[in-house]
């Protein structure tokens, strides 16, 4: 696990005549095993954090630094080979291959990870087992629930052990219920595999289940506070 | 360290067995679209099999044509001369031309003068058997049953194995030559012969011959000649023309030269330069080819622009799998492989169901043709190899344009789009 840092995040976006500041100098370090949530209203930078935490989008000015090593400089494929090995992706639409099945889908973050196939499989069925849907291997995603889904992605962000874990409004598309399990299942797994989660969320009972409110405002951190869980932690 | 450099290199088995998996099942979730894509491809393979098995066949006859006219010389008698012999003395003249090292009277009778079998190949022929010329570096014939004729045998035939299986015969059968029509003239005359031998398929011209002995070729000769003649000639003394042989490994230069020697040097006859019919069996077969190339331009038309039409609505369809991938980690180079692989496949599968049917096609009119010597389609390694490398080819060349689309896509805009 490792921590990681956002030192001076800017990013600026052309939109025809005008210039749009998603980010404004946001500073913010996520230790090894913390669940933060990130939270604002829509077009206060939220997604834009997380695309540029998670290599997806380069800054405008600023850096993130991942165990202390500056990512500005890296080409395209190593940021490729940094996402594969170092962070694992969880969004609201599941994203999974329709064409895959659900262990495939889980193994695929294998092909671009570079490690060993077969302890990438073996990870991949320990987890399925862990999220519940051992008995879900074969299935293809029009087969599963919208909450089984989001356990696959699950699965799937965590199978390369990744540093972080980017959760893009990972409740967002299913009913309170299945909210409530994926919320469960995501602070288990923080807890007993020492997880490190970062979410953007607009739900705030999610929020309120993590260790930490971050809040953003015209992509500025207006304020960072350490819930009630985590204080009586 | 954040060293996490790594050579993407050579997928491992299970990877490629996955990636197939996935772009069958791909291809699965757009049946409709994907068999009209595919059967774009069968289509214009199916016609470069059939058409190039056709030229292969013709082009097989030429080279065949192109290994005589290259390894020996035709004497004629001039073109303005009637009757068309020469006396058999000739045959003295020619080999004391400086480079000839050997000479043979010919004689040719059609083996059915009447011709009611329509012939897309060689027409059957009855010769004169030119013995020890593999010598000279013509190919050593083969058999597949029997013996050669026996040395100044009479009554005896050496049959081609496609003549022999039109007309049902096998050794020790015999056979009338020529092939009497369905109504002969009362002064039609033909001789039996007993089948000693039949040669092994070649795939030649040589397959619709008959070949008998010099004499029993003199006396077929004379009976093709008119009533009024026959008594007047002494075919004995008589030969249609010559064929001239030099050392083995003589140049076709070195070939044009004797030739011109005996334009030059024995009176009443011609020659055509070897190079000449070489060049004019080599110009027929660039026909063929062209008749060939004609059908893979076809193909390509066909095929090529239904595979990037497909490839361009897939791309667009799975942008978001697209940015997923990329946010999983492929590099640009990974997802641009993935769908040069998905066109290579849809290449594949139509290069080989084409390919099939122009196969099946071609195998059945042979088979139905073979007893009319209209067996006329030869489907070589090279022509298989050409019909399915090309279907892969074209359609991963087509695939190019979408999958660079595909591999440049911007993951986070790719992974929002609806």
């Amino acid at each position: 696990m490792a921590d990681i840092q956002l030192v001076g995040l800017t990013r600026r976006y052309r939109q025809g005549s005008h210039t749009i500041t998603a980010l404004d100098g946001v500073d913010l370090r996520i230790a090894s095993g913390e669940f933060t949530a990130i939270v604002g209203r829509s077009g206060s930078g939220k997604t834009t954090l997380l695309d540029v935490a998670g290599l997806l989008l380069r800054p405008s000015a600023g850096t993130v630094l991942l165990d202390g090593e500056d990512t500005a400089g890296l080409s395209d494929g190593r940021r490729a080979d940094l996402r594969a090995r170092r962070i694992g992706f969880v969004f609201q639409e599941y994203n999974l291959l329709p064409a895959l099945t659900v262990l495939e889908n889980v193994v695929l973050a294998c092909r671009y990870g570079g490690g060993d196939r077969r302890d990438g499989r073996r990870r991949a069925l320990e987890l399925l087992e862990l999220v519940g849907l051992e008995r879900r291997l074969g299935h293809r995603p029009d087969q599963l629930s919208g909450g089984q889904q989001q356990r696959v992605a699950i699965a799937r962000a965590l199978v390369n052990r990744p540093a972080l874990v980017l959760g893009d409004e990972p409740t967002g598309a299913v009913d309170s219920q299945t909210s409530d399990e994926l919320v469960a299942l995501m602070r288990r797994l923080n807890r007993e595999e020492g997880v490190t989660f970062l979410v953007v969320t607009h739900d705030l009972e999610l929020a309120a289940r993590t260790d930490r409110i971050v809040r953003l405002a015209d992509g500025r951190i207006v304020s960072d506070d350490r819930t009630s869980l985590a204080a009586s932690a | 360290m954040l060293g996490v450099r790594r050579a993407p290199g050579p997928p491992p088995a299970q990877e490629v067995a996955t990636g197939m998996r996935e772009i069958l099942r791909n291809l699965m979730r757009r049946k409709v679209r994907s068999a009209l894509t595919i059967s774009g491809i069968v289509i214009g393979i199916f016609a470069l099999t059939t058409m190039g098995a056709l030229a292969e066949h013709f082009n097989s006859l030429l080279n065949v044509g192109v290994q005589f006219a290259g390894t020996s010389i035709a004497v004629r008698p001039p073109a303005e001369q009637a009757n068309g012999l020469l006396p058999l003395s000739t045959q003295a003249e020619l080999a004391r031309v400086p480079g000839v090292a050997a000479v043979y009277p010919t004689y040719q009778v059609s083996a059915d003068p009447s011709g009611t079998a329509i012939q897309l190949g060689a027409p059957s022929i009855v010769d004169n058997e030119q013995r020890g010329v593999s010598a000279y570096g013509m190919p050593a014939v083969r058999f597949g049953a029997g013996r050669d004729l026996g040395v100044d045998a009479r009554g005896e035939v050496v049959m081609g194995s496609a003549m022999a299986s039109s007309y049902g015969k096998h050794v020790g059968d015999t056979i009338d030559l020529p092939v009497a029509p369905k109504h002969p003239r009362p002064d039609f005359v033909n001789h039996r012969f007993t089948v000693v031998g039949i040669l092994a398929r070649s795939g030649t011209p040589i397959d619709q011959f008959a070949s008998v002995s010099d004499d029993d070729a003199r006396m077929l000769l004379a009976d093709t000649l008119p009533p009024a003649m026959r008594s007047a000639v002494d075919v004995d003394t008589l030969a249609q023309g010559f064929a001239v042989y030099a050392a083995k490994g003589t140049t076709l230069a070195q070939l044009d030269a004797i030739a011109q020697r005996i334009n030059d040097t024995v009176p009443g006859v011609e020659t055509q330069k070897p190079s000449d019919q070489v060049a004019s069996f080599e110009s027929t077969s660039t026909t063929f080819t062209a008749v060939f190339t004609g059908a893979a331009m076809l193909a390509l038309v066909i095929g090529g622009l239904s595979v990037v039409n497909t490839m361009i609505m897939a791309v667009g369809e799975r942008v978001r799998e697209i940015g997923l991938k990329k946010a999983l980690g492929a590099h640009t180079g990974q997802v641009l492989r993935d769908y040069l692989l998905e066109a290579a496949v849809i290449g594949a599968v139509g290069g080989l169901a084409g390919y099939g049917l122009g196969l099946g096609l071609t195998t059945l009119l042979n088979v139905l043709g073979s007893a009319s010597n209209l067996d006329i389609f030869l489907v070589t390694p090279r022509l298989s190899a050409i019909a399915i490398g090309f279907a892969v080819a074209m359609a991963t060349v087509a695939g190019i344009l979408p999958a660079l689309r595909a591999a440049r896509l911007d993951p986070v805009t790719a992974l929002r789009s609806l």
